[in-house]
């Protein structure tokens, strides 16, 4: 239940950035966000910066793993390993 | 041929293949028995699809030794763009790495170019030493680097192998070859300052070119083990690629880097102090270049520089002046000079100044008088002769250190059918600086032609120019003589909402 949630507020966030011509709707958790096109590379940086301010998650400490923002399912489960769910 | 007696090793990033430099002649001497046996001649021209890779760089040595001039593409680029680049400069081939799209393969087989999937290509059975002597003549064409007009007349900077030189013997002599010994290229190589500066000045001088994928995010994100791990001694940059590299990587531990540059565009003092914090030097130098000037020009290799908005530094093999006039068609005056801290326009005087814009005398007299060259940027001088940017009057329009010049944009728009009036401009954009923008005019409010617009766009921009905000107006504001300047109609757009392109998009 907590994991739909989280993911319906993931790609409600993914929808603010998002390119106009990829629809999301069509997008398959596993989906690559940049290579499927749906957002610009350095859109990432908005990603890790809504991470940070909703799940507190300090990526200066140990950097960023670029598999875990690859996608939304690849995402969630960075955002429950961070809060040890 | 090479700056020095041979180029140096080139590893590649994302597989971490590695050519030496031996092997790298030695594939450079099949490649040109290659191109010798498929026709290519001196004076030749050959399209280059693929870029940051060992080949591309094996390739661009071969079409110099046999005498031809190298044009790098931007793979991103339309079947429509890449043929009317292909009609400007009339290339012999065009050579890929990938299965050709079949409207770019049709459009140029027309044109009478070869597409030639370079993958095809064993030269294991070509020879390993230059079958010829090298056909390189200093002032022969070298380098054609098309900095707009990917959809009207394109405007392509040519450099010869003298300008080119003349670039890299100034950056030597400004700044050494040393810091350089390991260089890292996240830029672009079919743009001036990915290639000309930050990959050729350091391998053709025997460097190590560490070459990733243009703005990898992977290696910005990992930017700091990347460092360690290749024990890279120099990267260049543009600003955009620090948000995601200071916010996700971790610096760099092993002390190896020793000069970063950041240029392309406007560098806050900042993201500056950010930069030199994080990467453990000081010299992170804001780099001033124009494609036109063979890249950087001028930069902040001063000792004790403080990072301030705006400052460029002193010349690297350029004489810069700050003039009141923006006018190439008059003769260079001196007496026009303005005074120390006086803004005015920027001129530059280099020998790595390029030959021209190809096939367009009268645009190239338009920028050069007397062999200065007018940058269109303007800035002023303090008393110590520092050069500070304050603005441009070039029409471009900078996302993340990308130009997309807004005369493209219209152009597509316009041979829209129902189109009225369009007018392409910059937003502020907190990622990439700025984003591009369009008003457009339309002959009906229906979402339908929207969409039909936006195929439009899509079929003959590359994804990066095709605007991300639209505005749909009635009419185009106009000055008291009639014209439509691009400021006033991006102010008069900050009082509107912009289309919603998802929701319109989406309803097809």
């Amino acid at each position: 239940m907590e994991r739909e949630k989280t993911k319906s507020e993931l790609i409600n966030f993914v929808r603010t950035i998002q390119r106009p011509d990829c629809p999301l709707d069509d997008i398959d958790g596993d989906l690559s966000l940049v290579k499927s096109g749906l957002i610009d590379s350095l859109a990432l940086l908005q990603i890790i910066s809504y991470l940070e301010q909703t799940y507190g998650i300090d990526f200066r400490e140990k950097g960023v793993d670029p598999a875990d923002l690859a996608s939304v399912n690849a995402i969630l489960e960075l955002i429950e390993r961070e809060s040890g769910a | 041929m090479f700056f020095d007696s041979q180029p140096g090793a080139i590893t590649e990033l994302l597989t971490g293949r590695s050519l030496a430099s031996r092997e790298i002649i030695s594939r450079t001497a099949g490649r040109t028995a290659r191109f010798q046996t498929a026709g290519l001649c001196r004076g030749d021209r050959v399209f280059v699809q693929y870029g940051n890779k060992p080949e591309f760089f094996v390739d661009l040595l071969a079409v110099w030794y046999s005498g031809a001039s190298l044009v790098p593409i931007d793979s991103r680029l339309t079947a429509y763009e890449v043929e009317n680049l292909a009609r400007a400069v009339a290339p012999r081939f065009m050579l890929t790495d990938s299965p050709a799209d079949a409207a770019i393969l049709s459009g140029l087989t027309a044109l009478g170019v070869q597409v030639i999937d370079t993958r095809d290509w064993d030269d294991r059975h070509f020879p390993s030493a230059f079958p010829m002597r090298c056909q390189t003549y200093l002032d022969d064409e070298a380098l054609i680097l098309f900095t707009s007009g990917s959809t009207g007349i394109p405007k392509g900077v040519v450099h010869t192998h003298r300008s080119l030189r003349a670039r890299w013997f100034s950056l030597r002599e400004a700044l050494g070859i040393e810091a350089h010994h390991r260089t890292l290229c996240l830029l672009p190589t079919h743009f001036g300052h990915g290639l000309i500066c930050n990959s050729l000045f350091p391998w053709l001088a025997g460097q190590h070119l560490v070459i990733a994928p243009p703005f990898s995010t992977t290696a910005l994100m990992q930017l700091g083990a990347v460092i360690d791990e290749h024990k890279i001694t120099f990267l260049s940059s543009v600003p955009s690629m620090w948000g995601l590299a200071l916010k996700a990587s971790k610096p760099p531990l092993g002390k190896t880097l020793r000069r970063v540059h950041c240029g392309s565009a406007p560098l806050s003092a900042h993201l500056w102090r950010q930069i030199q914090q994080w990467s453990g030097t000081n010299e992170v130098f804001n780099a001033y270049g124009i494609t036109e000037t063979g890249s950087w020009v001028a930069g902040t290799s001063v000792a004790g520089f403080v990072p301030e908005d705006g400052l460029v530094g002193v010349p690297w093999g350029a004489v810069i002046k700050i003039l009141k006039s923006a006018d190439a068609g008059a003769p260079f005056d001196v007496d026009l000079q303005c005074r120390a801290e006086e803004p005015g326009y920027i001129w530059l005087n280099t020998p790595a100044l390029m030959r021209g814009y190809h096939a367009q005398p009268e645009l190239t007299d338009q920028v050069i008088s007397g062999g200065w060259f007018f940058t269109g940027d303007i800035g002023v001088a303090d008393q110590r002769g520092w050069l500070y940017l304050k603005g441009r009057e070039r029409e471009e329009i900078n996302k993340g250190g990308m130009k997309i010049y807004p005369a493209d944009i219209d152009a597509v728009a316009e041979r829209f059918d129902r189109t009225r009036e369009v007018c392409a401009f910059a937003l502020e954009d907190p990622l990439y600086g700025q984003s591009l923008a369009m008003a457009i005019v339309l002959q009906d409010d229906a979402d339908a032609t929207v969409r039909e617009l936006h195929a439009w766009m899509k079929v003959h921009l590359a994804d990066y120019k095709v605007p991300l905000h639209w505005y749909r107006v009635e009419s185009l504001p106009r000055n008291s003589r009639g014209k439509v300047s691009r400021k006033d109609v991006a102010a008069f757009c900050a009082q509107r909402l912009p289309l919603d392109l998802q929701t319109i998009l989406k309803a097809k």
